[in-house]
C-alpha cells in the first residue's frame, strides 16, 4: 500500500493558526463559507459554539460568512438559545417540505445545502464541550490554500467525559477501530490512512458535496468517504489534527445502533460498485437482547438506510443555485479537473 | 474633571455589543485547569489571548505571572494596574467545561475567577472599541498563587520587583457586583495537623483519636474570648482525617484564620491558640504542629478617600449600590505596599465554590463599565498625593 498520501495530505491545525492569512486568501478568492451545525437536542453545547465561532471567525477574523443550526426537532431549548446567539436556525422539516420526512444527522446535513450560500461548508458537531475556533479554521485552512483539496476531515486525541465531571484521558473510537478500520483494511486499504473517518467535523467544497448521495443516518460520514474516494480520488482529501476533543460518551449499544447503519451503508456502496453480490435480501433491523424478569426480551431497532440522492439532482436546489451565466453545474469543473 | 462619569452608562451598550468577545475570553481562559502552583497552561492561553489583543508588551516577570502592557500617553506618570488571580480551587481532573445558556454560564471556577480574568483580557479590545487612552500605562497582571497555601506569593513577587511607583490599582472578582472593598483586615492563615503514633500498635485500647483532639482544640479555640473592638474573628474553615469508619483516626488536620482589622490583636490571638495547642499537645501526648500558611497585615483607605469617594461616584452612576467589607485578596498586598487599590466583582452568582457555579451574562456589561470608570478616575489623578493611613 502506498501510504504517501497521510505524509503529503495530514496537518496540523497550528499550521492555519495564522488567520490573517486566511482572511487574505479567501477574500483574494472570493469565496464565500458557511458553518453548519447539526442539532438534536444540544441546548448545552450549542450556545459556546456559536458564541466562539462568532466571536473569532466572524467578528474579529471574517473567515465565516454565516453560521446555520439545522435542527432535527429538538424538545429542549436548542433552538432558542442557537437563535439568541445569533446563528440562523433552521427546522429540517421546514426545509424543502414537498419532499418525503427524514429524521438523522445526514438528513440535516444534506438540507444545509439547500439553505446555505457558502462555496465552503463547514460542518461540526454540535456536542462539542471543549469547542475552539481551531475546529473550524484548521478544516478551513488546507481548502483555502491548498488548490488540490476539495474536503478535510478532522481527527483527535479523544477523551471522554465520564461523568461527576471527571475526564478519562484516553478511549473513544471504538466503532471506527472494530468496524470501519478493519473494512477499509479489507476492501481499501489505501482508506486506513484516513485516521478518523467517523469524526463528525469536515469541510469540503459545495461541488463536492452536492455531487454526492446523503444517507439520513449515521452512515454519512462512511458514505462521504468513500463517494469522493471513488469519484475524485484521494488526493483531494485531507485530514487535519484538531488535538483533544471531549464529547458525550454513548453505550455500547447505540454504539452497536451506530455500527448497523455503518456497515449496511458501505455494503450497500460495494454492492452498487458492482465489487460484491448479495444472494438474499439484507435486513433492516438492528436487534439487541434485554433481560427483562428473568426472560431475554429482543430490543428492535430499525434503521432502513434511506439516502437523499446527490443535491444537485433536486429541481428547486438548481433553481436555487443556477448561475445567470453558467447554466452548467459547477460540480462538474471539479470532476473534469480531478479525474 | 469628571466628566468620564457621565459616559458611563453609555459605555455599557458599547461593551454589551463585544459580547460573544468577552465571553469567548471568560471562556476559553476559565476552560483551562488552574489549581493552585499548576497554572502554567491556563497563564499560557492567558498570554495568547493577550497578545492575540495586540497589548503594547506581553511577558512574564520572574515568577511567571503573566502581564500585558498597554502604553500610556505619557511616560512621566506612572502605571496603573488592574488584577486578577489566575487560580482556582479546583483540580486538574475536574471537567472544566463550560455550558452558556441565555442568560447564564455554569461551570467550575466561574465565580472565582474566571469571569475576572476573561474579562481582564477583554479590557484592550473595550478600550479600543470605547476609542480609551489613558495618560498611565495600563498593566494587565493575570497573577498566579494566590488562594490558600498560594498566600498571595504572584502578587507579592510581581509588587516586589516592579521598578517603579505605581500610580493605583483595581483588583477583578468575578463576583459579587456591587462589592467595593477597599480595606484588608490582618489575617494569619493556619493549619494544625494532629499525628498519633502507631509504633505502640493499633490494638492499644485507649489510644488517642486526631479527630477527637483536634474537636478538643476547636472547642478551646470557641472558648476564646473575642473583643468586638477591634473587630476580630476565628473561621474554622477546613478539618480532615481518618480512613474508615471503624477504624480510630491517625491523623487528622484542621484549617483556620484569625481575622482582625488589628495586626496586634491576630498576633495576640495567634499565641492563645499557640497555646492550646501546645497544652492539648501535652495533655493527650499526641504530636500536633501548627503551621502558618499566609500572614498579612491589616492595611487599608478610610471611606473618605478620594480613590474610594470615586469608585462608590463611578458605583452610583451605574445604579450599583456599594457593599462593602474586608478583602484578604490581592488588595491587601497593594494596600500593605502603601498602593491606593480597591476591590470589585464583575457580576452576579449562584453556588460559588460549587461545581455548578454560575453566573449572570447581563450584568457583566455594567461590572466592565464600573471598573473602566475606576480606571479612568485613578488616570484622572485621584490617587495622586494621596497618602494610605
Amino acid at each position: 500500500m502506498n501510504i504517501s498520501w497521510i505524509e503529503k495530505n495530514t496537518f496540523h491545525y497550528s499550521e492555519f493558526s495564522d488567520l490573517h492569512r486566511l482572511v487574505d486568501e479567501k477574500q483574494r478568492k472570493n469565496l464565500k463559507i458557511s458553518l453548519c451545525l447539526p442539532t438534536l437536542n444540544e441546548e448545552k453545547t450549542i450556545a459556546k459554539e456559536i458564541l466562539i465561532m462568532k466571536s473569532e471567525l466572524m467578528t474579529r477574523y471574517p473567515i465565516l460568512d454565516e453560521i446555520v443550526v439545522v435542527d432535527s426537532g429538538s424538545t429542549d431549548k436548542t433552538r432558542e438559545i442557537a437563535s439568541a446567539y445569533g446563528a440562523d436556525v433552521f427546522e429540517a422539516e421546514k426545509i424543502l417540505p414537498h419532499l418525503e420526512k427524514f429524521k438523522g444527522k445526514g438528513e440535516n446535513l444534506w438540507k444545509a445545502l439547500y439553505i446555505t450560500k457558502g462555496d465552503i461548508i463547514v460542518y461540526l458537531d454540535a456536542d462539542i464541550k471543549n469547542i475552539h475556533h481551531r475546529f473550524a479554521y484548521a478544516l478551513l485552512g488546507p481548502l483555502i490554500l491548498y488548490d488540490n483539496i476539495k474536503y478535510v476531515k478532522a481527527f483527535y486525541d479523544r477523551p471522554i467525559a465520564i461523568g461527576k465531571n471527571k475526564i478519562r484521558p484516553t478511549g473513544g473510537g471504538r466503532v471506527t477501530e472494530l468496524v470501519i478500520r478493519p473494512l477499509f483494511s479489507l476492501f481499501f486499504p489505501e482508506l486506513t490512512q484516513i485516521l478518523q473517518p467517523l469524526s463528525g467535523e469536515y469541510a469540503g467544497y459545495r461541488e463536492l458535496f452536492e455531487a454526492i448521495p446523503f444517507p439520513i443516518g449515521y452512515g454519512i460520514e462512511t458514505s462521504m468517504i468513500l463517494d469522493i474516494y471513488e469519484k475524485w480520488g484521494l488526493d483531494v482529501i485531507a485530514q487535519v489534527d484538531l488535538d483533544k476533543r471531549i464529547h458525550r460518551n454513548r453505550d455500547t449499544r447505540a454504539l452497536g445502533r451506530m455500527s448497523f447503519a455503518i456497515l449496511q451503508t458501505f455494503i450497500n456502496r460495494k454492492k452498487k460498485l458492482g465489487l460484491v453480490d448479495y444472494k438474499e435480501k439484507l435486513y433492516n433491523e438492528m436487534i439487541q437482547f434485554n433481560l427483562v424478569k428473568n426472560k431475554f426480551k429482543p430490543d428492535i431497532y430499525e434503521i432502513k438506510g434511506h439516502e437523499r440522492p446527490p443535491m444537485i439532482e433536486i429541481p428547486a436546489y438548481q433553481e436555487k443555485f443556477k448561475k445567470p451565466d453558467d447554466l452548467t453545474p459547477h460540480h462538474e469543473n471539479i470532476v473534469e479537473a480531478t479525474l | 474633571m469628571d466628566g468620564y462619569l457621565d459616559k458611563l452608562p453609555g459605555f455599557v451598550d458599547t461593551i454589551r455589543s463585544m459580547k460573544e468577545t468577552i465571553i469567548t475570553n471568560i471562556v476559553l481562559i476559565g476552560q483551562v485547569p488552574a489549581p493552585t502552583f499548576n497554572e502554567k497552561r491556563r497563564t499560557s492561553v492567558f498570554m495568547e489571548r493577550l497578545a492575540e489583543f495586540q497589548v503594547d508588551e506581553c511577558t512574564t516577570d520572574g515568577y511567571r505571572n503573566p502581564i500585558g502592557i498597554i502604553k500610556g500617553t505619557r511616560e512621566s506618570k506612572p502605571p496603573i494596574f488592574v488584577v486578577a488571580h489566575l487560580d482556582t480551587i479546583f483540580g486538574k481532573d475536574v471537567d472544566h467545561y463550560y455550558t452558556i445558556q441565555e442568560n447564564s454560564i455554569t461551570g467550575v471556577g466561574i465565580m472565582d475567577n474566571s469571569v475576572g480574568v476573561g474579562v481582564l483580557v477583554s479590557l484592550p479590545e473595550i478600550f479600543r472599541k470605547l476609542n480609551l487612552s489613558f495618560e498611565s500605562d495600563i498593566v494587565l497582571a493575570g497573577v498566579i498563587q494566590s488562594l490558600g497555601k498560594g498566600n498571595l506569593r504572584g502578587i507579592r513577587h510581581l509588587l516586589k520587583t516592579w521598578a517603579t511607583p505605581i500610580r493605583g490599582a483595581v483588583c477583578i472578582e468575578s463576583a459579587e457586583l456591587g462589592r467595593l472593598n477597599y480595606y484588608a483586615d490582618g489575617m494569619i492563615r493556619c493549619e494544625v495537623d494532629c499525628n498519633i503514633s502507631t509504633a505502640d500498635g493499633w490494638e492499644h485500647k485507649f489510644k488517642p483519636n486526631a479527630i477527637l483532639v483536634l474537636n478538643e482544640v476547636i472547642n478551646q479555640i470557641l472558648k476564646l474570648r473575642l473583643p468586638q473592638k477591634p473587630r476580630s474573628r476565628v473561621i474554622i474553615g477546613k478539618i480532615s482525617g481518618g480512613y474508615k469508619h471503624g477504624t480510630i483516626a491517625y491523623d487528622a488536620t484542621l484549617g483556620f484564620e484569625i481575622q482582625s482589622n488589628s495586626d496586634k490583636m491576630v498576633k495576640s490571638i495567634f499565641n492563645s491558640i499557640k497555646d492550646i495547642i501546645e497544652g492539648t499537645s501535652h495533655e493527650y501526648e499526641v504530636d500536633l504542629k501548627l503551621k502558618t500558611l499566609s500572614n498579612i497585615h491589616a492595611a487599608k483607605l478610610t471611606f473618605n478617600h478620594p480613590l474610594v469617594k470615586k469608585t462608590v461616584a463611578v458605583m452610583k452612576k451605574l445604579d450599583l449600590t456599594p457593599v462593602s467589607g474586608p478583602s484578604e485578596s490581592e488588595l491587601s498586598i497593594l494596600l500593605s505596599r502603601n498602593i491606593p487599590a480597591v476591590t470589585l466583582g464583575i457580576t452576579h452568582g449562584d453556588n460559588y465554590h460549587q461545581p455548578n457555579a454560575t453566573v449572570e451574562i447581563e450584568p457583566i456589561f455594567k461590572g466592565i463599565a464600573q471598573i473602566i470608570g475606576v480606571i479612568m478616575a485613578i488616570d484622572s489623578g485621584v490617587c495622586d498625593e494621596h497618602q494610605l493611613d
